[in-house]
């Protein structure tokens, strides 16, 4: 029933703490409204701003950070918005599987937000991006600053974005799969 | 999102707009048969007539006239993404749809780096 000739699908994960701009990215970029689904109580917390549950009732209607770029007519890419904490850890494995990579975005008022993404990517050999996140009194510091306050290897790009300017969020997953490219090229 | 677990869904906290109630559609089966199609799986229709099948399996495969992904499909239906992925193995099965699922894995589970190109390309072409 899988057909190799057909449409492929591809996606990137977004990820980063609570308010840092993940459904901002999404729904930048995404040429569909986000998605309401209806999930278990359990996968339903995940990507989700707000979870109305029902005594009684095991499921819920969520509004999925969730979004759709057509690139060409054989070439589909959804973004996939994630918190990156660690009861969403079991959602990241089947999100993170067979993707381009993730975004973990950063909110230089709150950095240790994202050391949970930035540890999973680097444990699982996830191609990653670090996006800056350009909100009110952080232009100060310096990429450099931020990778060192990182640690992060030297390949790891780090880039300054807006996530409520559509040319910037593009310019951000551009850079991811540029990233990803340079990995398959020297892993392989 | 995960294999669901719709199966201790209730009757009594059931929405009413639901538009297909769950043990209908998947005849009380909850988890796909061992198909572990990715939540981003595309599906899209083949040209076989679908005309006498139940409502819920002929709006799958208008909505597939074009690739859509399993998470489409189950938001579509208002269902959960699991049993949107049991119903799609179905009409899968029977010849009325076809699923892509992603792209053979290049190194590390990734996608290879031609596949890679071509998003890149497409990216940039924006
Ligand atoms: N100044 C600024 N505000 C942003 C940026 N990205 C998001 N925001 C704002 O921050 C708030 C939280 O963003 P949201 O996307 O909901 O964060 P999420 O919790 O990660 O999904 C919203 O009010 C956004 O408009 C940014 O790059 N710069
Ligand atoms: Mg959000």
């Amino acid at each position: 029933m899988r057909d190799d000739n057909g449409p492929i699908p591809l996606k990137v994960v977004v990820a980063g703490g609570f308010g840092v701009g993940k459904t901002t990215l999404v729904r930048a970029l995404s040429e569909i409204p986000p998605l309401l689904t209806e999930e278990p109580l359990t996968a339903a917390s995940v990507g989700v701003d707000d979870i109305a549950a029902v005594p009684g009732k095991n499921t819920t209607t969520v509004a999925m950070d969730f979004g759709r770029i057509t690139v060409d007519d054989a070439l589909i890419l959804y973004l996939f918005g994630t918190p990156g904490q660690d009861r969403f850890w079991f959602m990241w494995d089947e999100l993170a599987r067979g993707s381009v990579g993730a975004v973990v975005l950063v909110d230089l008022r709150r950095v240790e937000d994202c050391f949970p993404a930035v540890d999973y990517c680097e444990n699982r050999q996830l191609p990653f991006v670090v996006a800056l996140n350009d909100f009110p009194g952080t232009t100060g510091f310096s990429a450099e600053t931020v990778r060192e306050a990182l640690a992060l290897a030297p390949d790891v790009p780090v880039v300054r974005m807006d996530a409520r300017s559509d040319g910037s969020c593009l310019a951000t997953i551009i850079a991811l799969v540029e990233h990803a490219l340079e990995r398959t090229t020297v892993a392989g | 999102m995960t294999p669901d677990e719709p199966a201790r869904h209730t009757g009594a906290g059931r929405r009413d707009d639901r538009v297909v109630p769950v043990y209908a559609v998947t005849g009380g089966r909850t988890r796909s048969s061992g198909r572990d199609l990715p939540v981003e799986s595309l599906v899209l229709a083949t040209d076989r007539w679908a005309g006498d099948l139940q409502k819920e399996h002929r709006m799958i495969i208008e909505l597939a006239g074009r690739p859509v992904s399993l998470m489409e499909v189950g938001a579509a239906l208002r269902v959960p993404v699991g049993v949107a992925r049991v119903l799609v193995s179905d009409l899968a099965d029977s010849g009325y749809l076809v699923v892509h699922a992603p792209a053979p894995a290049g190194v590390g589970g990734r996608p290879a780096a031609e596949v890679l190109n071509r998003l890149l390309a497409g990216l940039r072409a924006r």
